[in-house]
């Protein structure tokens, strides 16, 4: 055989090999149970929204030839809006369709029970949207890993701000601000508020009325008529969807006036819907949530994380049938999830398997718990760490912040942190405001 | 005679309990009668507080209708309220209908559809245990929730129409969707007595509600009666729809926040007593309204509930129901 032929025998059955270990590699997958709810009455409040960010970043790192030969293999499941449901789609998944780990979750109340199953059960679960710090705090779950920002968080923030401006555009200082504090009486509602009472505490406000109704109270006639009685210059809400509608009608109806109106996320996180129940009334209300994608610079982000965010508007507007729509109009629910997902799938997963030999919930615990990715690493802005094991809040990620937002002429605008700003808050109500004092 | 007295102590225990609740915990915060009788948020809760009462009233309405002539209660009403919200807003938003019509046709959709439950379902199940019936309704519950899922969607839908609200004095604001709710209730219900009492159907309607057997031989079509009811029943549900779609979000699952409710009322007020039902209603409100204000909103229904399984023991026929 002449040394030509030796050569090229050589590199085709190289290649054979090749060819055949990338076949190989491809045939590997992940198997990812998906949990959102798609009905029931959370969908409409933000879940579908959320769900349709994770599955964007699902699909885009499956055409970009998935992570490390691994190709991931989502199956979706709806949580119905139920507690009970999300808990037996979460065992079913891991116990019927044998999925490597779990993905998902919009609403804590969820969250809550099935963290502490699905840790029991020794899966992994990567918590892109749920919020409230029971689901974390004090319970040192093994295998739970919220790259989200937690409510406490959410509460504090919009305290921070009121502090901050206060005296500036209020013209009342922080000692004699009088704030009210209602919210959805779940575990999302009252994580929240327990940080908007520290936040108040810490700041000196005086809180006059603190209280929670549950979120398919048909009438919330006499929380307003108690509002009225209380006076506060701001409100500090966190609700869903219906019901947020339903209070801020009734207290246009009743004729409640206050000079600040500040929601928390969920069903403040959709401004479309705000202006569809109130009209220009919703204008200036304040809107506390990680940051919409769309409205950060993205040269102040990772190189690269500004065309993920621009596939992520356009694939959302397409999916919704709006092509041509403005992205900085785009609910911050959809860059929630789509950030948080593609933080695991371009991070955490690729570290698993690369260091840590797989995809066990073992190995992806490990590599969670060596992320360290800076401010601007992310969609979100902020960046990505977890706590060693032993702390209060194991898994919960420590360098997340909201940012407190507007809406202004039905376009989102950034009011606090100063740094990144792109509108002065418009503080107090202007008096074109039905609600303004 | 012993009736009578008990109805007197329970009237008396009523108006009593109801001057404990609206002025007590007022007095003890603010250690002030004076304060608390010229408290006008306590009014604005009172009346508010009443007007809800409109709304449950007109929710109860065609359920108890439908249960005292039938004899099926039709678990799923809520959801045939939600069906007519969904038909408004679409004949308004979607097909730019002018609201009355789009109302209109809303109410006759609806009174279709309730026509349509009895034939293709309930019909077959007049004479079955009442454990059947109730979990074909509450099967076509479900059905219904998960067809306006997939006809509708899972996003909040708003009519964008807002009646607004008037002072009525200071600081005391009425809501004109709910004046209208409460009003068009209160015309229900004696729009519908007089039916019952003063037609020929409406006499056909209640003799066979007495004794549907006996009225069968004297020529009364029970079949035809029990259709006309449910159809009534439905456009009750659908005139609900009017005035809650106004409100209200539409979505599939709407008819959670207020299905319960409406059948408690049924059931405090007497199950097909639709003046019981009437009264039942403006009970459960102010409980709900007063228990709101001077409590925790919870509170609120927690009074409510707590009234509702005292009475369940005290009156278990209900308000005004009769005991069997």
């Amino acid at each position: 055989m002449r040394p030509l032929q030796i050569v090229r025998g050589t590199v085709v059955a190289l290649a054979a090999l090749a060819l055949a270990f990338t076949a190989q590699a491809a045939d590997k997958t992940i198997k990812i149970g998906v949990i959102y709810d798609y009905t029931g009455p959370l969908a409409g409040g933000g879940s579908d929204l959320q769900a349709r960010g994770a599955k964007i970043i699902i699909d885009h790192i499956n055409t970009q030839g998935g992570v490390e030969g691994y190709m991931i293999e989502p199956i979706y499941a709806d949580a119905q809006s139920k507690p009970d449901v999300a808990i037996n789609e979460a065992v079913r998944l891991i116990e019927q369709e044998n999925v490597d780990m779990l993905l998902g979750f919009y609403s804590s109340a969820q969250c809550v029970p099935v963290a502490a199953r699905v840790d029991q059960l020794q899966k992994f679960m990567w918590i892109t949207t749920c919020i409230s710090p029971a689901v974390l705090k004090d319970r040192n779950l093994k295998y739970v890993f919220r790259p989200q920002v937690h409510g406490g968080m959410f509460g504090t923030s919009s305290t921070d701000f009121l502090a901050a401006y206060s005296q500036e555009k209020l013209g009342i200082a922080p000692d004699k601000l009088r704030v009210a504090i209602i919210h959805e009486d779940g575990p999302y509602g009252s994580g929240v508020a327990a940080g908007n009472e520290a936040g108040a505490g810490a700041q000196g406000f005086t809180v006059v009325l603190k209280e929670g109704y549950a979120a398919t109270a048909p009438d919330l006639s006499s929380l307003v008529t108690k509002l009225k009685r209380a006076r506060p210059d701001v409100l500090l809400h966190t609700g869903y969807n219906p019901d947020i509608s339903l209070f801020l009608r009734q207290a246009q109806e009743q004729g409640l006036k206050f000079r600040a109106l500040i929601g928390h996320g969920a069903g403040y996180g959709v401004p479309d819907k705000l202006y569809e129940s109130l009209g220009s009334a919703a204008d200036y209300i304040f809107n506390v949530d990680p940051v919409a994608i769309w409205l950060l610079d993205p040269t102040t982000l990772a190189e690269g994380l500004g065309d993920v965010t621009t596939m992520v508007g356009e694939e959302y507007a397409k999916s919704v049938d709006t092509p041509d729509m403005d992205l900085k109009r785009i609910s911050a629910h959809v860059g929630m999830a789509a950030s948080n997902a593609y933080v695991f799938f371009t991070n955490v997963l690729p570290r698993a398997i690369r260091d840590h030999g797989g995809i066990s919930a073992d190995a992806l615990r490990a590599a969670a718990l060596e992320t360290d990715i800076p401010v601007g690493g992310t969609m979100l802005g902020f960046g990505v760490k977890f706590p060693q094991p032993g702390s209060a809040m194991d898994g919960q990620n420590t360098e997340a912040f909201p940012v407190v937002m507007q809406y202004v002429d039905r376009a989102i605008k950034i009011a606090w942190p100063k740094e990144l700003q792109t509108i002065d808050p418009v503080l107090p109500l202007p008096s074109s405001s039905p609600f303004a004092r | 005679m012993g009736r009578l007295d008990t109805g007197r102590i329970l009237v008396t225990l009523a108006v009593i309990m109801f001057a404990c609740l609206a002025y007590v915990p007022t007095i003890l915060r603010e250690g002030d009668i004076v304060f608390a009788l010229t408290d006008v948020y306590l009014y604005e809760t009172m009346i508010n507080g009443l007007l809800l009462g409109g709304v449950l009233a007109l929710l109860s309405l065609g359920l108890n209708l439908i249960f005292g002539v039938i004899d099926v209660v039709w678990i799923c009403y809520a959801e045939v309220v939600m069906l007519g919200m969904y038909a408004i807003f679409y004949c308004h938003t979607v097909f730019g209908l002018p609201l009355i019509p789009s109302m209109m046709i809303g109410i006759a959709l609806t009174a279709v559809l309730g026509y349509a439950i009895h034939y293709l379902v309930i019909r077959h199940l007049v004479n079955a245990q009442p454990i059947n019936q109730l979990l074909a309704t509450g099967g076509l519950l479900f059905f219904f929730q998960s067809a306006a899922t997939l006809a509708f969607g899972i996003e909040f839908r708003n009519l964008g129409v807002s009646l607004g609200s008037f002072a009525l004095i200071q600081d005391i604001y009425v809501s004109w969707a709910r004046l209208a709710a409460f009003a068009t209730a209160a015309v229900c219900v004696f729009a519908l007595y007089l039916f019952l009492t003063r037609s020929y159907m409406g006499t056909a309607i209640r003799a066979i509600s007495q004794d549907r057997e006996i009225m069968t031989l004297m020529g009364v079509q029970q079949g035809r009666m029990y259709l006309m009811t449910s159809a009534i029943g439905g456009g009750l549900a659908g005139l609900a729809a009017c005035l809650l779609v106004l409100q209200y979000d539409v979505h599939p699952f709407v008819g959670l926040s207020f299905g319960p409710i409406a059948f408690m009322i049924c059931v405090l007020g007497g199950l097909g007593n639709m003046v019981g039902g009437f009264i039942a209603a403006f009970i459960f409100s102010e409980l709900i309204a007063l228990g709101g204000y001077h409590f925790d909103i919870e509170w609120g229904y927690v009074f409510a509930f707590v009234f509702f399984i005292v009475m369940m023991f005290v009156r278990p026929e209900g308000l005004l129901g009769k005991r069997s």
